[in-house]
């Protein structure tokens, strides 16, 4: 498999404030990878990183020659007040294919219509951004970060604020995309219970550790109370695996 | 009563091309919710006219009395710049900042003017004079303007997104900061030569009202920025014409007439929705 991102010893962080010290790992082609900690604990800042777009204090992040990213932005970052349709937020994941000072071209929408169709949305494409429900913008979001035709799908806790219907659709589309195409995926999320019976692997980011492996490597008690601090259990309930705090026992 | 409006052509002429530009940036100005930041350039600005003023009537330099646009352009673009790369967010927040730089140019403004010689007839400077507005002046506002709409014409696209989403933007290879600067430069350029003929409360109402306007009733970029236009145009060519031959303040009678649009685009999408 091919390594698409390398991180090798990094150290991350703003100015002299260090975030994440001496990050080595690697992301192949292929991959399906779950970005996994509490707010504030750097997967963030890894992100960034990882985009390219906050380069490492130390040490080195390298990206395959050509490596195209589609990213999905937390829905909280993006503005549902501008007067822009679905099909409009779609077209801009190949502004940068068009270049600069051009207008997309009819081949330009039948491409961003072609992936509104691949999150199951393309009765939308002239639908407000503004009407749109939570889970809508977000394969609206989805459409737009695959229109790019990108190697790699990153996103930004994609189901948060979400109900469990919208979560489950999502997460279901998620792992659907990767599975009929193959497209490596990273997702970051805090929410382990919703990502580690979708991903393939996980990264656990908590308390300045950093921990990756196979969902089974992971999601086991010792692992996983070694980087919470606390006692955990780990469940499965049909095929399904669930992390729940140990309750204390009062004396 | 139309002779006495064309009495003032040249006059309603330069309105028109400041409503015109102002309205197209402020399309922008309100969907980054940066309304303030305008309202603060356009203070800046007449900031810049009152320093030159203050300089050139006690002889510190020879020529910069002569020029006070140049003076309030330097100063808004510094101004648009320091804006432009985030206003100081990482010390304080934007909005203080906006907040502090409105009301240091404020007041710097009336210093400088008061203490300048003749400080009285400067005042017209600052409060604008939309009546004083010359077949040159005229053409001068065309020169800035063009350029700026045709800058806007081209890069709609990449303005647009980061606007929209800075951080996918950026994830594209967009350089954001370099596209906000432009953005901001642009706005600067416009505030600055309107500023001495329209005053700070006309540019800032033809940076929101128009733009307010146009988002009530579009729904598509291209529309709000079409119906912010049209109701700028409106807004100056009805105020105007009300305020010569009723002897009213020109500024205000467009102000009021934006106003009132507002409001009928808001009731419009009241009833549509």
């Amino acid at each position: 498999m091919r390594a698409l991102v390398t991180f090798d010893h990094a150290t991350l962080g703003y100015g002299r404030r260090v975030v994440l010290k001496d990050l080595t790992f690697t992301i192949h082609e292929g991959d399906f990878l779950g970005l996994v900690g509490p707010n504030g604990s750097g997967k963030t800042t890894v992100l960034r990183a990882l985009l390219g777009t906050h380069p490492p204090l130390s040490g080195t992040v390298t990206r395959a020659e050509g490596l195209r990213f589609g990213y999905v932005p937390q829905r909280d970052q993006v503005d549902y007040d501008y007067p822009l349709t679905a099909l409009d937020v779609v077209l801009m994941g190949r502004y940068d294919r068009i270049g600069l000072g051009r207008r997309p071209s009819a081949q330009d929408r039948a491409r961003a219509m072609t992936a509104l169709e691949q999150v199951g949305i393309p009765e939308l494409a002239a639908q407000h951004l503004r009407n749109l429900s939570g889970g809508q913008r977000q394969r609206t979001l989805i459409a737009r970060a695959l229109v790019g035709e990108p190697n790699v799908l990153v996103l930004d806790e994609p189901t948060n604020g979400m109900d469990l219907v919208s979560t489950t659709q999502i997460l279901g589309l998620v792992r659907d995309l990767h599975e009929r195409s193959g497209i490596t995926v990273l997702m970051v999320s805090h929410a382990l219970n919703e990502v580690a019976n979708y991903v393939e692997r996980i990264a656990l980011v908590m308390n300045e550790a950093f921990r990756i492996g196979t969902v089974a490597d992971i999601m086991n008690e010792t692992v996983l109370s070694e980087m919470y601090g606390i006692p955990v259990e780990v469940s499965a309930f049909e095929g399904h695996r669930v992390v729940i705090a140990r309750r204390r026992r009062s004396v | 009563m139309f002779d006495t409006v064309l009495l003032f052509r040249d006059a309603l002429y330069g309105a028109l091309v400041i409503g015109l530009t102002c309205s197209v940036l402020g399309v922008y100005v309100v969907l980054r919710r940066i309304v303030f930041v305008g309202a603060a350039l356009a203070q800046l600005s007449s900031a810049g006219i009152a320093l030159s003023l203050f300089l050139g009537g006690y002889g510190l330099t020879a020529w910069i009395g002569g020029y006070p646009t140049v003076v309030s352009l330097v100063v808004t673009l510094l101004g648009a710049m320091f804006f432009g790369l985030g206003g100081g967010r990482r010390l304080i927040s934007s909005e203080a900042s906006i907040g502090v730089t409105y009301a240091v140019a404020a007041a710097a403004g009336i210093l400088l003017v008061a203490k300048a010689a003749h400080g009285e007839a400067h005042d017209i400077f600052l409060q604008g004079n939309i009546l004083g507005i010359t077949r040159r002046d005229t053409l001068v506002l065309l020169g800035v303007s063009v350029p700026v709409l045709l800058v806007h014409l081209v890069f709609y696209k990449e303005f647009l997104f980061v606007s929209f989403d800075r951080e996918t933007a950026r994830t594209l290879g967009y350089r954001v900061d370099r596209w906000n600067l432009l953005l901001y430069f642009t706005l600067g350029v416009v505030i600055a030569s309107a500023m001495q003929f329209a005053g700070v409360l006309l540019v800032f109402n033809f940076l929101v009202l128009p733009a307010v306007t146009g988002l009530l009733l579009a729904r598509t970029m291209g529309g709000t920025i079409a119906w912010a236009v049209i109701s700028a145009l409106v807004a100056v060519a009805v105020g105007f014409s009300l305020s010569v031959p009723f002897d009213l303040p020109s500024a205000p009678a467009m102000i009021a007439v934006s106003g009132l649009l507002a409001f009928v685009a808001w009731m419009i999408r009241r009833m549509r929705d």
